[in-house]
């Protein structure tokens, strides 16, 4: 049995396929994002350039590796892994081979939450570590985006928690499963400012205000180089498989299996459906100010939120 | 002891947000600018020394590289001051052309200045697809003149190639496609909802200081100030053929994007005049090699606003004195003005606002330490 456990958590589902996962998310964002663009993307590394993310990601691991004098060499160091490593963690409670979770467990919402929180804990000790006044900058805007987008995420992910009485994510994607309802028809609302809301986390246009790069470099990632930026990358890419994972589960039914289809493979579907959401979003819009996303969350979306939440307290898509 | 209340945040010399050199130091309370320090002189190059070592022909080929961008607007004030000082008259045809290149070199130029303030508003989309209909312009350049950056039409008494009917139809042709994509792009700036929010009373530039801080070009006309040397000081054909004066009356960085890209349909417009208009006859006609004495200065309207040109001669086959006065330098002090008091995130789309051209308006000012002088080389 533990070598069945060891290949779930190394394999698959588990760390390799994760990873794999990542890079190919990346590859779909980019050459979606660049088609509607006029442009083509990558193309070279692989067919239609399905290799560029690794390729890039083993590159940026060969090459230098400064440390500003003036950073906390310490915290330097340690928050690229902390980077890859929480995403890559939260990863293990989605269902994907099935309707269970690797770890799933009673509450691994609220572990998703803190999740949440503490990756953008670790973008601001990311630049403020950093020492330089693009890093800082950088961070502290992130941490005021997290002010504003974490009350109506954390109150928009309990919506399906409240309808499947369960804070499991696997819990909500079985009952689902049984109900043959999906979040998204029950709870519209929700999915939007969900998707709002992981935008912000994610740093997409119309919210990459932490990283913009015409007015602050390249924001908190502005110090980091080589394999330190590598591991930046790649966590970024994980987070939004993270995040896709979560809006498809929650919100699009999940691993459900379908027919004859594999439920890992109507995952894969759904949460890749979930990246070109993304991609399509990021491409219609430019960037807001800072002090418009705060002022935007907390007087539309914060309030759409909770009206989803009333919504279903008077039984209006349960 | 105690926490200076303000950061010093330096922008360039070398920054994402701007392409070429320069150096501003914001100082910044919070997320407000309260003052802004601006160092210039990291790409001088010593052009205007240059144009007096030279021949007045072999100023051409200088005047050309002042300024990648708008070459032809420099080429036509440096062609405008040398013809007048030799008593040169260009024949009808040569104006045409010369005004027909002038006015792609505006549609070309302003539409890289959308995508670039599209970019620095973080909306790549745009940026992407005003470059790509850019390229058709290009290729038009390309075809008639062999250059797509540097076209090397006009020379001293008219041009050097003429129009043939095929370019002709390849011209209207592009105008025809070109016009629609320019009303898309007008459409959604003015409609935009994230687009507005980051430009609509961003970097307010009131009347009285556009005219007082000496603001020139698109940056003048977007805070309601009807200026333009075309109409004003009509050159070359510009006499001849009809168009508006666009401005915007509310003087932010919505209102100089709105004020460019409808130039660019009036552009479109006097292109099309100037082609139904065009007369025959030769494209040049031969100029002296020495010009007698005396001076002039010429004005023209570069895509980034009053050009000036300035030439001495004292009578034999180089100029004595030769000086360039490009937009970019006019249009610095409203910018450091409309730069207090706005966002941090702001500065980038308001910097850019005044379409900045810092290669062409550089100069230096040395300081003799031994005699505490001061003097500055300009361009």
């Amino acid at each position: 049995m533990i070598v069945y456990d060891l290949f779930f958590l190394l394999v698959f589902p588990g760390i390799l396929f994760l990873l794999c996962l990542a890079f190919f998310t990346e590859w779909v964002d980019r050459k979606f994002f660049a088609r509607i663009q006029n442009r083509y993307g990558p193309l070279y590394t692989g067919p239609s350039g399905i290799l560029q993310p690794l390729a890039d990601f083993v590159k940026l691991l060969s090459k230098e590796d400064i440390v500003p004098r003036a950073a906390d060499r310490a915290l330097f160091t340690l928050v690229p892994i902390f980077y890859v490593t929480l995403p890559l963690t939260a990863l293990f409670i989605m269902p994907i081979m099935g309707e269970t979770g690797l770890i799933a467990f009673e509450g691994d919402l609220i572990f998703l939450l803190f999740v949440f929180g503490l990756m953008t804990i670790i973008i601001f000790l990311a630049g403020w570590s950093s020492m330089s006044r693009f890093s800082i900058i950088g961070g502290v805007r992130s941490a005021l985006q997290m002010l504003s987008f974490e009350i109506p995420l954390g109150i928009v992910l309990i919506g399906p928690a409240i309808a499947a009485k369960s804070l499991s994510i696997s819990g909500i994607v079985q009952w689902q499963s049984a109900n043959a309802a999906w979040g998204l028809w029950l709870q519209p609302i929700g999915f939007v400012v969900l998707l709002t809301c992981l935008l912000a986390e994610l740093e997409l246009i119309p919210f990459d205000i932490p990283e913009a790069d015409t007015e602050i470099v390249a924001g908190w990632r502005t110090e980091f180089s080589g394999r330190k930026l590598a591991m930046f990358r790649l966590g970024r890419d994980l987070e939004v498989v993270l995040c896709a994972a979560l809006a498809a589960s929650l919100f699009l039914g999940g691993a459900q299996p379908l027919w004859l289809i594999p439920p890992a493979v109507v995952f894969l579907v759904k949460t890749i459906a979930v990246v070109l959401l993304f991609s399509f979003i990021r491409s219609l819009f430019a960037r807001f100010r800072i002090d418009q996303v705060i002022a935007g969350m907390w007087k539309y979306v914060l309030p759409i939120a909770i009206v989803q939440i009333v919504l279903i307290e008077l039984g209006v898509g349960v | 002891m105690g926490y200076a209340s303000t950061i010093k945040v330096p922008f360039g010399p070398q920054h994402p947000a701007l392409k070429e050199p320069e150096h501003f130091l914001f100082e910044v309370d919070g997320d407000t600018v309260v003052n802004v320090t601006l160092r210039i002189g990291y790409v001088h190059r010593g052009l205007e020394k240059g144009f007096e070592l030279e021949t007045y022909n072999h100023g051409l080929y200088l005047a050309e590289r002042v300024c990648g961008i708008c070459n032809i607007a420099h080429t036509v004030s440096y062609t405008q001051v040398v013809e007048e000082l030799m008593g040169v008259q260009i024949p009808p045809r040569a104006r045409y052309i010369r005004t027909i290149v002038a006015e792609l070199e505006r549609l070309q130029s302003h539409s890289l200045w959308v995508g670039i303030v599209a970019h620095e508003a973080g909306f790549d989309t745009l940026f992407m697809y005003v470059w790509r209909d850019r390229e058709a312009i290009m290729n038009l350049f390309e075809e008639l003149t062999g250059g797509r950056v540097l076209h090397a039409i006009n020379t001293l008494g008219g041009v050097r190639r003429d129009i043939t009917p095929e370019w002709e139809t390849k011209l209207r042709k592009g105008m025809d496609s070109f016009e629609e994509r320019t009303k898309d792009y007008l459409r959604i700036v003015n409609s935009e909802r994230t687009f507005l929010k980051r430009t609509s009373g961003v970097g307010l530039l009131s009347p009285q200081d556009a005219v007082k801080l000496c603001a020139v070009g698109p940056t003048l006309r977007a805070s309601g100030v009807k200026e333009d040397v075309r109409a004003d000081d009509p050159y070359i054909a510009y006499d001849e053929i009809p168009f508006n004066v666009v401005t915007s009356e509310s003087g932010d960085a919505l209102a100089r994007t709105v004020v460019r890209v409808e130039e660019m349909m009036e552009s479109i417009g006097m292109i099309r005049y100037a082609l139904d208009h065009m007369p025959s006859g030769t494209i040049k006609v031969r100029p002296p090699k020495i010009a007698p004495p005396g001076e002039v200065l010429s004005r023209a309207e570069a895509p980034r606003g009053e050009l000036i040109h300035f030439g001495r001669s004292n009578g034999s086959a180089k100029p004595e004195r030769y000086k360039i006065r490009s937009p970019t330098l006019a249009n610095i002090p409203a910018l450091c003005k409309t730069l207090i008091g706005v966002h941090v995130a702001d500065i980038p789309i308001i910097l850019a606002g005044i379409d900045p051209c810092f290669s062409c308006m550089d100069r230096m000012a040395i300081v003799d330490r031994r005699t505490g002088e001061k003097r500055e080389i300009e361009k």
